[in-house]
């Protein structure tokens, strides 16, 4: 039998190669011309068109006008007419000379051809869950700072979540259907198959596609790391061009704030409301300002500004950003080889003064046939990023136990940012106030952050085609990294402009030094690839992969400061002569993986996948490294069956189920599960370390991978000739063995870092529609609709450890059946009017203007027992996500809408600007807080009283806020000039363009943003961007 | 023909693999998948060498320090001390403990009862491996056994000190002398142990101490070591605690009967164990107990003995100053072991300290006059405030006994000046490691430009932006630039013979009233301050005696760490906070006379209960079924 089957295999083949034989001698006959010209429906020329002959690797493209010539080799060969977003026809020359041809608009999205893992794959053949979006000139239109950012409401189940407008530090937050783990739940990133790439740093105008790999099939190969999903970018190369061409776009645009922060700017009223503050428990004579120095300041404010500052802080520290790109390339080839390269700058101005980034790249890749079955090439690209900065969040450090006062909620309105005549910034100055108040001018002038990073990733590979349909090859590739950061501040103290004497606070001190931390490291991968096609009989497709693959990530840090530098603008270590010191550290990881997968499609409606990947880590012991992740999937193309040929409303139908396995070993450190010793010193004198080591490990040797199983089926359909898609899926995806720090002992938790368990189980369900309508209306206007939407709800199924009532392992609320980190509230019943309210309700220490708080457990007191969960939201995460996209375009013109929005997500407002009872000195009040709060006076004043009871400030409902929001993230309209004017100039095409990002949001969140994670002390704001650009190619 | 194609496409397959496998195989029998730490010492390495047992008791060191280098916060929970702020990190033993009030402190030491195990942990792991290692292998020369020996003892003292600062605190507690080997089953094991008695604990402290006694050496090899006295004081101690438990009593902790009986034994057996740390070793006073030279009024240029021995070097000097009989090192720049006294006592004028440590304005009136040797008028607090002139020159208020009158302060005790600042008090201010001149302190008047005998600004003051007392500290604050707030080398006393002296005197007036030799030791520490010996009125009964070391205990140990503890064995917090017993409380005020907070008014006998002893973890309790609760808790 199976002999029988191989050497009919070996006829098939030996007949294939036959033809192969005949064909190429085929290429050495004697040829005719044909020319012609290459229009759209609308009878527009169609410059750029491919033609080539069918079989062989002659070919031309269609030139300005749309114009070719080409020489075929005989009447019989067939020319094929391809473009992109145009159905290819194929023409037999036959005895023409003369060939006009018509290219139809492609409306079907089902000749896509999809990248996936270590592969292609055609939409309508694939079984897995993949969200595939092409990189056009829509995308590279919108003035983005990076990638992440424009991924948002594009696919559905993926949510980038913009927390921060900062320059060099506005990455969107990556998610695949929900929080899949507790410990690092972000996806996989995967550059031209090339992991650990952050994809931020890539230049967006070289991106061609994205894939969004979601379900165990389309993962699994990627095992051990695809847990959370798996995103695939693939960048440009020139494969199958001919043609030169060299394509310049720019886009300039200005930001400013989706919503601005507010402080109030007027001092005296500052410090009445810091009396207002203070008056709930203190005697009138020992308020902290005293009234006079009120009045002084109220009277002399408006004739002497420079000794009584109202200062607006936000005039002073916000300016309008802007944001400029330009990216170059140049690409080209011809029957042996053929190359890319591209080379952009990106400048980001931010909001917050002196925020500034700049990112370049470039990138070249170069594919050379060395014979009919053999290639090799190369791909480099490289980016290099300067960043400035004053603060991790700009204008805040977001940290606990930050005490160093340097934080907007300090920036009282009473400080002379800076006196240009004296060149002196200025400090607190009124009676009473506390000295330590805070300049943030000062911060964002003279203690700026610099962070410069290069990265280089070279790739080479070869491959051998030995046999039809047997590929051998091997990829190596390596992505290095280097950065410094350092800074270097400018020793500056507070003057009193009243007294004209320096005294109170030393922003810097004068033997301010410079600190400088170098990152460098580099990743290695190695890829050993067979791949064999073939055809059995004449209807079974059968392919399979296997992969060999090993990984090597090598990181070390280095630090170094020193004291007292030589002069202000110096910044490097022999710069500087003062106390010296030095810190670093290295680490490495290796990863050893065998990847394999079969596809097998019968008839071209049943399909089949198994794939499999068998993960070794350096980061456990030996007889723990291995793990197994196989994944099976299938699906029936049922509108290919016999009995759907009268459904002809139906243009394809398809069902799809798959089932696997994915790893997630991030949550695991590198040598955490090594038996070793740690520093732990000792004096023996002053000046001498005596060398101490301790033992605080404890190692849990049963520690496996945190393991995720994914269902997902899935329908496919379209209709009416592929003019209306859509696309559901439902999945159900459980994370087991969640890794998360063991719960010790207090006898033991001092000594020992708690060692990570296998602790818990989560589940992620949820749908995910697509719907896309595409059509034209008359033969002119083309227009499109696609919209998207995902629902997902997560919980945790299983805790081994203890879960108490409001327990927060990790720092996030954590209960059976309940949502990771979900809502633990009090419940209000408002402000209290009267003292009849107080004494209604159950005592709870409130006065009238306080907030009164349900008692729900009717014991008669209110403690921590009386909190609420609500079952279904989360704090961080929204579970219904959306997004629309809409496209029309007439003539040269297109216009393009994205709207994106969210719910499902509950947090509160509470943060540090908006406390009702706020540090009796020293604090930067919000217009909000002189009229919002409850008094004698404003009863109606929708917050509690200021300086009330401490409880105004905790977490109750009362400043629990929905974060569901609407935004229309883009809005974009272009022209295309028409060709015949381009032509003068040898211009090949041209568009211009005006986008607009952000442009307005709908929610009924109070605070800054909905879609800001950090709410207590971050301010950056999210950028409202209006650019215009234009995009040209010769 | 078929054949020979056939023979060919076959040979290619094989050359294809064959291909795959030169590349990879070089690669693949590297070890990729043994990637070793790069910062950290292999566990199985280590524990082969003397050298690794002394490295590993430093180890213990590291985790045993910082459970007491801060003990200046208790005094926030006595009369003379407001500790108001601290910047700790997460992972330090005080953090989140509070220290800010005297009242309702006692639920919020979890992280304190963490680290003080894992202290034991430390101290375990040093004990059991040197064992181990002696047991091991019998080459050891016999100079190495007793160094061996010696370090075993060491840890064994270092053992001691922590479960006695727990029985303090908590009174029974779970008690071990082992190390867990991993998770699961380890784990349960610890958090099912049960409380151990204090008087078991007590037992086994005392046999610790024994040991590290005869093994440790006479005189310590470096400043924050062990030796002989050094265990021999801590035992008088806990002797002494243990004395006052069964004397005075503890009905907080319901499983303690008080025991006369062993009150005398306890009491007598301190007596004899500080009799020898006093007499056996030449140990001595810094300085022999000279109260040194002191300067005039405002200037601080020269400062009495008091002052200088609590300054690094001599702290760090243990072969000259020998009065730090117990004490924990601490590196200067670059060790990463400062201490942060500056930061804590010192104010924004001393390279930024943040002041949180200050003395409340009670302390001044203990102050006692070198011209009687007896207390001064009570100090007047309120207005007049400073005024000052147009030109801005601060005029201090003449009224006779002021607070903010420096001349209120003329002829004190010599540790007044050593100890803190009043107005116009001159303290030396730095910035950047650089001196910024001497400071004058102002109450109220924070780094403004003054002019004092001048016609010129000629001072800034000191910026105590954190005060509301009235008074900053000087004790531990270094008169000399070039080191930052974080970075003080000062070897922390955790016994020392001052101390001692006073313990003595007590246990002895305890078993049978003043007796010479007590007045003597007290009065070689008043002859520190420059005092004249006790009037016979203060060592004719046991009553007046006891306050007569009470009194040195609060001038002479202030910020050590002391007075909660006392207040505590000698059942006295009541006392403290509300004299008159008419539950009142206490007003603290400030020298302006501002009421600054009212403490234990109309106080609950439970709130006193609950200063009496700490919470145990709830934490732990909801996980370990046998870990009982102490009843003021419950």
């Amino acid at each position: 039998m199976t002999q029988t089957l191989l050497s009919s295999l070996k006829r098939a083949l030996y007949a294939l190669a036959f033809l192969c034989l005949l064909c190429t001698h085929h290429l050495y006959a004697q040829g005719l011309v044909v020319s012609g010209t290459v229009k759209d429906e609308a009878g527009l020329a169609l410059p750029g068109v491919t033609i080539s002959v069918k079989g062989t690797t002659t070919g031309t493209v269609t030139d300005a006008e749309g114009k070719y010539s080409l020489s075929v080799p005989d009447a019989e060969s067939v020319m094929v007419f391809s473009f992109i977003g145009y159905k290819s026809k194929e023409v037999t020359a036959g005895q023409q000379s003369t060939i006009d041809i018509v290219l139809a608009a492609d409306v079907s999205t089902l000749s896509e051809v999809v990248v996936v893992g270590y592969g292609t794959q055609e939409k309508v053949n694939m079984t897995g869950a993949v969200g595939a979006i092409k990189f056009d000139e829509k995308m590279t239109s919108r003035a983005l700072p990076n990638l992440s950012s424009g991924l948002a409401g594009l696919i559905p189940g993926l949510t980038a979540t913009q927390a921060s407008g900062m320059a060099g530090n506005s990455n969107a937050q990556l998610l695949i259907r929900g929080l899949g783990s507790v410990n690092n739940a972000g996806p996989l990133i995967v550059v031209d198959n090339v992991p650990d790439i952050d994809m931020n740093l890539v230049n967006f105008n070289d991106v061609v596609s994205i894939s969004v790999l979601k379900d165990a099939a389309s993962a699994a190969i990627y095992g051990s790391r695809g847990a959370n999903g798996v995103i695939l970018i693939t960048t440009k190369s020139g494969k199958g061009l001919q043609k030169t061409s060299i394509t310049y776009n720019g886009s300039y645009g200005v930001s400013n704030p989706t919503k601005s922060p507010s402080l109030l700017a007027d001092y005296p009223r500052a410090l009445t409301l810091e009396d207002r503050t203070a008056a709930t428990g203190t005697l009138p004579a020992s308020l902290p300002f005293k009234n006079g120095t009120i009045d002084q300041w109220m009277a002399m404010g408006m004739v002497d500004p420079l000794r009584f500052p109202n200062t607006n802080w936000w005039d002073v520290i916000l300016r309008t950003g802007s944001i400029a790109n330009h990216s170059l390339s140049i690409t080209g080839g011809n029957d042996r080889s053929n190359f890319f390269l591209s080379a952009s700058i990106m400048k980001q101005k931010g909001l917050q003064i002196n925020n500034d980034y700049t990112r370049s790249n470039l990138r070249f890749s170069y594919d050379y046939k060395l014979n009919k079955n053999m290639n090799t090439g190369i791909k480099v690209a490289g980016t290099w990023s300067d960043n400035v900065f004053a603060l991790p969040e700009g204008f805040t450090q977001n940290l606990a136990d930050n005490t160093a006062g340097e934080d907007l909620q300090y920036a009282i309105a009473g400080i002379t940012p800076y006196d240009p005549t004296t060149g002196y910034f200025g400090g607190a100055m009124a009676y009473g106030e506390n000295v330590q108040a805070y300049n943030p001018y000062t911060q964002y002038v003279n203690r700026l952050n610099h962070q410069n990073r290069q990265e280089v990733y070279p790739q080479i590979y070869f491959d051998w085609t030995p046999i039809k349909g047997l590929t051998a090859g091997v990829v190596y590739n390596m992505n290095y990294y280097n950065q410094l950061a350092w800074n270097a501040d400018t020793p500056n103290q507070a003057y009193n402009f009243q007294t004209n004497s320096f005294g109170s606070r030393v922003y810097v001190a004068t033997n301010a030094g410079v600190t400088q931390t170098t990152s460098t490291g580099f990743k290695t991968q190695l890829n050993g690839r067979l791949n064999y096609t073939t055809k059995i009989a004449t209807h079974h497709d059968l392919s399979a992969l296997f992969i060999y693959s090993e990984e090597y990530w090598d990181d070390r840090t280095q630090t170094g400061s020193r004291l007292d530098r030589l002069y202000p603008a110096l910044h490097e270590l022999d710069a500087a002569i003062g106390t010296q010191s030095v810190g670093g550290n290295s680490s490495t990881e290796g990863l050893r993986s065998y990847i394999g997968r079969v596809n097998y499609n019968a008839f071209g409606k049943y399909l089949l996948e198994l794939t499999g990947r068998y993960d070794g880590s350096s980061k456990f012991l030996p007889g723990h490294q291995y793990g197994f992740f196989p994944a099976v999937s299938a699906g029936w193309r049922f509108k290919e069956e016999a009995f759907m040929s009268n459904f002809t409303w139906l243009s394809n139908g398809k069902l799809r189920a798959s089932y696997g396995s994915l790893g997630n070993i991030s949550g695991v450190g590198r040598t955490q599960q090594q038996s070793t010793l740690q520093a732990g010193h000792y004096m023996s004198d002053p000046s001498t370390i005596a060398k101490g080591l301790v033992n605080s490990k404890l190692l849990n040797l049963d520690l496996t991978w945190e393991a995720t199983t994914v269902l997902d089926i899935g329908v496919e359909l379209g209709f009416l000739n592929n003019r209306l898609t859509t696309e559901f899926d439902y999945y159900d995806r459980l994370t087991t063995g969640m890794l998360l720090p063991t719960s010790l002992s207090i006898l033991l938790s001092g000594a020992y870092s708690a060692p990570q368990q296998n602790i818990g189980n989560l589940r992620n369900r949820g749908v995910e529609l697509t719907i896309g309508w595409r059509d034209m209306i008359g033969d002119k206007i083309s227009y499109s609709i696609r919209a998207n939407g995902s629902y997902n709800a997560n919980y945790i199924e299983q805790w081994s450890g203890y879960l108490g009532r409001g327990a927060t392992p990790n720092g996030n609320y954590t209960f059976l059946n309940m949502p990771y980190n979900y809502v633990y509230t009090y419940v209000d019943n408002g402000i209290a009017q009267t003292w009849q309210d107080v004494y209604n309700a159950t005592p709870q220490g409130a006065q009238p203007g306080d907030i009164l708080r349900q008692d729900l457990n009717g014991d008669g007191k209110i403690d921590e027992n009386d909190r609420k969960a609500l079952p279904t939201a989360s704090r961080d995460r929204n579970n219904f996500n959306y997004g629309i996209t809409a496209n029309i375009s007439y003539k040269g013109f297109d216009l393009q809408v994205l709207l994106q929005g969210a719910s499902g997500r509950k947090d509160f407002w509470l943060n540090d600007y908006n406390n009702v009872n706020p540090s009796t000195t020293r604090y930067a009040f919000s217009p909000q807080q002189w009229t919002n709060p409850w008094s004698l006076d404003n009863r109606n004043g929708p917050w509690p009283r200021l300086g009330g009871s401490g409880n105004n400030t905790a977490q109750t409902t009362f400043w629990l806020d929905n974060m569901a929001y609407m935004r229309v993230k883009n809005v974009q309209i272009g022209y295309k000039i028409p060709t015949n004017i381009l032509n003068r100039i040898k211009v090949t095409s041209c568009r211009i363009y005006a986008s607009a990002d952000n442009l307005f949001t709908i929610t009924k969140y109070r605070g800054l943003d909905p879609e800001k994670t950090s709410a207590s002390r971050d301010t950056y704001p999210l950028l409202q961007t209006i650019s215009f650009g234009a995009s040209i190619t010769y | 023909m078929i054949t020979k194609n056939n023979t060919t496409k076959i040979s290619r397959v094989i050359a294809a693999l064959a291909f795959m496998a030169v590349i990879l195989l070089p690669t693949a029998c590297t070890n990729l998948l043994n990637q070793p730490s790069t910062v950290e010492v292999p566990t199985n390495q280590f524990w082969h060498t003397e050298n690794d047992a002394t490295i590993a008791l430093n180890g213990a060191y590291s985790a045993v320090r910082p459970c007491f280098d801060r003990d200046y916060y208790f005094d926030g929970h006595g009369e003379f001390l407001l500790m108001n702020f601290n910047s700790l990190a997460g992972n330090n033993p005080y953090s989140g403990c509070t220290f800010t009030t005297p009242i309702g402190y006692g639920a919020s030491f979890d992280n304190y009862y963490q680290y003080l195990y894992a202290a034991v942990i430390r101290t375990n792991y040093v004990i059991i491996n040197v064992n181990q290692m002696l047991q091991n292998n019998t080459s050891f020369t016999a100079s190495s056994v007793a160094n061996l020996q010696s370090i075993m003892g060491e840890a064994s003292l270092l053992r001691a000190l922590v479960y006695f600062r727990l029985m303090c605190l908590w009174g029974d507690v779970p008690y071990f002398e082992t190390v867990p080997s991993g998770i699961g089953e380890n784990n349960t094991i610890y958090s099912t142990l049960p409380r151990t008695s204090i008087s078991d604990i007590k037992d086994k402290i005392i046999a610790d101490l024994t040991n590290a006694y005869n093994t440790l050496p006479v005189k310590k090899v470096g400043a924050g070591r062990g030796s002989k006295p050094a265990a021999l004081a801590l035992r008088g101690k806990v002797q002494l605690f243990w004395a006052c438990w069964n004397k005075f009593g503890w009905p907080e902790l319901s499983t303690f009967t008080p025991d006369f009986t062993q009150a005398t034994a306890a009491y007598t057996a301190a007596v004899a164990d500080f009799n020898a740390v006093i007499n056996n070793f030449g140990l001595n006073l810094y300085q022999n107990g000279a109260p040194g030279q002191i300067d005039a009024l405002g200037a601080a240029s020269v400062l009495p003995n008091y002052f200088l021995l609590f300054m690094p070097a001599a702290s760090n000097d243990f072969a000259g100053n020998t009065e730090f009989i117990m004490s924990f090192n601490h590196g200067t720049t670059n060790t990463g072991q400062g201490e942060e006294l500056m930061r804590e006592f010192g104010t924004r004028t001393n390279q930024s300290g943040q002041g949180g440590t200050k003395p409340r304005s009670a302390l001044a009136d203990r102050y006692q006059l070198l011209t009687t040797g007896d207390f001064a008028p009570p100090i007047v607090r309120g207005n007049p405030a400073p005024t000052s002139d147009a030109n801005n020159t601060v005029i201090p208020p003449a009224t006779p006994n002021h607070a903010l009158n420096p001349q209120t302060y003329a002829n004190r005790d010599y540790r007044m000046k050593s100890t803190f600042l009043w107005n116009f008090e001159q303290i030396l201010g730095s910035s950047g490691l650089k001196s910024t001149g001497m400071s004058p302190f102002i109450y109220g008047n924070n780094a403004q430009s003054i002019k004092i005998n001048s016609p010129t600004p000629n001072y800034v003051t000191v910026n105590a932006d954190n005060n509301n007392t009235g008074y900053v500290a000087r004790k531990f604050i270094r008169n000399y630039v070039g080191q930052d707030r974080s970075d003080g080398d000062f070897s922390w006393p955790v016994i020392r013979l001052a101390d001692v002296y006073l313990m003595y005197a007590e246990a002895t007036n305890e078993l049978s009233g003043p007796q010479a030799g007590a007045i003597a030791l007290v009065n070689k520490i008043r002859a520190r301050g420059n005092l004249p010996a006790l009037a016979g009125s203060k060592t004719a009964s046991y009553a007046a005696f006891f306050s007569a070391i009470e009194q040195e205990r609060i001038v002479e140990l202030w910020a050590e760490g002391m007075r909660a503890f006392d207040l505590r064995r000698w059942r006295t917090y009541e006392k403290a906070w509300d004299p008159a017993g008419t539950n009142n409380g206490t007003d603290v005020r400030d020298t302006k006379n501002n009421i600054t907070a009212t403490y234990f008014r109309n106080a609950s006998p439970l709130n006193y209960q609950q200063c009496y002893i700490y919470k145990i973890p709830q934490s732990e309790r909801n996980r370990n079924p046998n870990l009982t609760q102490n009843t003021p808790w419950l």
